[in-house]
């Protein structure tokens, strides 16, 4: 019991499993007055058994042995000891080693390295050394020994699994950064195409890119890689050096995506294929011309309706042969979406797919804001459901820096002791536009009543919950955005009470109504919070 | 704008209170407001709410008003707001109470009203 222990401690104490197995062999072979003994490990993917620790006259180091081969493969392959008493008279002896060494094999123990996913190798002493014949009693105390040894090894495997793990997990995180890397950087200042790419696990097999033609136009490129994973993301690469290079020459959408895909089709294999859609958005005539392969129909939105632009043909690198048509798109004053599959494939909380109308819904809720964070919104608002897949959208639009500005984005806790440095801010934006001070005050008395509202009523006075106040002017409309994360109120109990009754409660909806010219109440995309819209006109005293 | 610090004060002139009301009355403290109101009303009969010093009142600070007014009236008490700030003034007019709640320019005015 003793052996046991100290056995047990030094095999538990040392990082240098190799090291200490050998003492241990060492004690074991002496602690059973062995001649020889030796530890076996079987390779759980070959099924090969191979000596990996030996002492005594003979080396066998790196004997090889199957699963249920000899006295240690039949202990493995059985999960159970093995004692041979008389070894010239037991088949179950590979006598090969005998013959070569000239060493004389009498008896045998061998006993299982046993954990809970069944052995992972075996522990075998050889010839007592007095001469004698191993007991039952001894194949007994070897299984005991066998224990520790068993349990020092998994562990060391298990532990070189994790560290294997996260060498895997480095390399996949330097394959995603050098994977980011591809994509266009965003342009400063007020660039019409923009992109994001969100990755559902480390690597993607989305891709979008932009560049410059000398003409001044803009060729875009959004792609998706069918399959995911390493080989998807090596592909999307290629594709997406292939679609780059051949559209900056300023090839037509339709031939653009014609000779990528012969390209494609002469190297693509396994059924891999890849939906592009490629083209070139002119900022002077504010048109489109894009040609698509599979890919999800393109949107664009006006601000009120939607037109949807089907694919102008199959995937890429399926059939050498297709010609591709293409079309052309007037943006004028709307947007035109791109997004890859993933953007619809996202799920609720139910498993339901948001489709393209929860996707549209989504993008006319966020229509009242710049592209750049309106994008933000919508990737916002995917991430809160979800992503199933890589998802990647690209928004093209004619930047409205300079009818739309944006004057104020604030987010703040949803508690009341918040509104006073609130109030201030929007005092602040308002007096920078040089709104009448009266109407500067009614208009910041309104949304504080709005605010405090949903302190109130939406959170119920939970004060965890946060609100963000967006505020932006087009021409003479300031338009004012609270949302919250609340749970989604229903707009008809927002009732705007009489103002010619006297009483204390429920003016400041009758407030809001009076102050606003007008106000809108509507769910979040997805069921998540409320977003409170409400316009005012103003009218500057040299507009007049 | 006005970074007066909001307070509460109410002050015993004789038989009259005066609750003085400075900074900005909003819902993170109106019910502090609403309470120094009703506890004056319980003192005396005659109470008024100075406002000089207000420079926002939303409409829970309103309520606390109109609560006040309310109380008095059915006990038959005397209750008025002395020396409206023009930002309050707005909001009670915007609400349709400035022909409601009895005004004074001052305390004088109040007391002897």
């Amino acid at each position: 019991m003793r052996f046991l222990a100290d056995l047990s401690e030094s095999l538990a104490l040392s990082l240098d499993l190799k090291e200490s197995l050998r003492v241990a062999v060492t004690r074991i072979a002496d602690f059973m007055h062995a001649d020889a003994a030796s530890l076996f490990l079987l390779d759980a993917d070959s099924g090969v058994i191979e000596c990996r620790v030996c002492v005594g006259p003979v080396d066998i180091l790196g004997l090889k042995l199957a699963l249920g081969q000899g006295v240690v493969g039949r202990c493995v392959a059985d999960n159970a000891t093995q004692v041979v008493l008389d070894a010239a008279s037991d088949n179950r002896v590979n006598s090969r080693v005998d013959a070569e060494t000239g060493f004389a094999t009498r008896s045998i123990l061998c006993a299982p390295l046993s954990t809970a996913h069944g052995a992972i190798g075996a522990l075998e002493v050889i010839n007592r050394r007095d001469g004698g014949l191993f007991a039952a009693e001894d194949a007994e105390i070897l299984r005991l020994i066998a224990a520790p040894a068993a349990l020092a090894i998994g562990n060391a495997q298990l532990a070189r699994g994790l560290i294997e793990q996260q060498r895997i997990k480095r390399e996949l995180d330097l394959a995603r950064t050098i994977q980011k890397s591809l994509l266009p950087k965003r342009r400063r200042g007020d660039f019409p195409v923009i992109g994001v790419n969100v990755p559902a696990h480390e690597i993607s097999g989305d891709f979008y890119d932009f560049f410059d033609l000398d003409d001044g136009r803009i060729g875009f490129v959004v792609g998706d890689i069918s399959g995911k994973g390493l080989d998807a993301a090596f592909l999307m690469v290629r594709a997406a050096s292939l679609l780059r290079w051949c559209g900056k020459a300023g090839t037509a959408p339709s031939t653009w995506l014609g000779e990528v895909n012969v390209e494609m089709c002469q190297t693509l294999r396994n059924g891999r294929f890849v939906c592009a859609v490629v083209g070139y958005y002119d900022h002077a005539t504010r048109s489109v011309e894009l040609a698509s392969a599979g890919f999800p129909p393109a949107l664009l939105h006006d601000g009120e309706q939607f037109a949807e632009f089907i694919a102008d043909g199959p995937p890429l690198g399926i059939l050498a042969e297709v010609q591709y048509s293409q079309r052309h798109i007037e943006l004028g004053n709307g947007a035109l979406y791109l997004f890859s599959d993933g953007a619809t494939d996202v799920r609720d909380a139910q498993r339901n797919t948001l489709g393209s109308s929860g996707l549209r819904d989504m993008i006319a809720a966020h229509s009242q804001l710049a592209p750049e964070a309106r994008l933000r919104a919508l990737v916002g608002d995917l991430k809160r459901l979800r992503l199933v897949d890589d998802t990647t959208i690209m928004l093209i639009a004619e930047p409205r820096g300079k009818s739309v500005q944006e004057l104020l984005n604030l987010e703040f806790p949803a508690r009341a002791e918040e509104m006073r440095g609130v109030r201030a801010a929007l005092r602040g934006a308002l007096d920078a536009q040089d709104v009448d001070p009266q109407l500067r005050d009614q208009l910041v008395l309104a949304v504080d009543e709005a605010c405090t509202n949903i302190i109130r009523h939406a959170y119920c006075e939970v004060r965890s919950g946060r609100i963000t106040l967006h505020l932006s002017r087009e021409r003479d409309m300031l338009a004012f955005e609270l949302r919250d994360e609340a749970p989604v109120v229903d707009p008809a109990r927002l009732k705007s009470r009489d103002l010619d009754e006297c009483k204390p409660g429920g003016l400041g909806v009758a407030f809001i109504d009076t102050l606003m010219d007008d106000w809108k109440l509507c769910a979040c995309p997805g069921g998540n919070g409320n977003i409170l819209r409400m316009r005012k006109r103003i009218i500057n005293g040299d507009d007049e | 704008m006005s970074q007066t610090e909001n307070a509460c004060v109410s002050e015993m002139l004789g038989d009259y209170v005066v609750v003085r009301l400075s900074g900005e009355v909003d819902l993170s403290w109106s019910q502090q407001v609403r309470r120094a109101i009703l506890d004056a009303l319980d003192k005396t009969g005659k109470v008024g709410v100075e406002l000089s010093q207000v420079g926002y009142i939303d409409s829970s600070g309103i309520a606390a008003l109109v609560e006040g007014f309310q109380s008095a009236r059915g006990k038959g008490q005397q209750f008025g707001l002395v020396a409206v700030s023009a930002p309050v003034m707005s909001v009670l007019q915007l609400a349709r109470l400035d022909k409601v709640f009895p005004l004074f320019s001052d305390i004088q005015a109040a007391r002897t009203a």
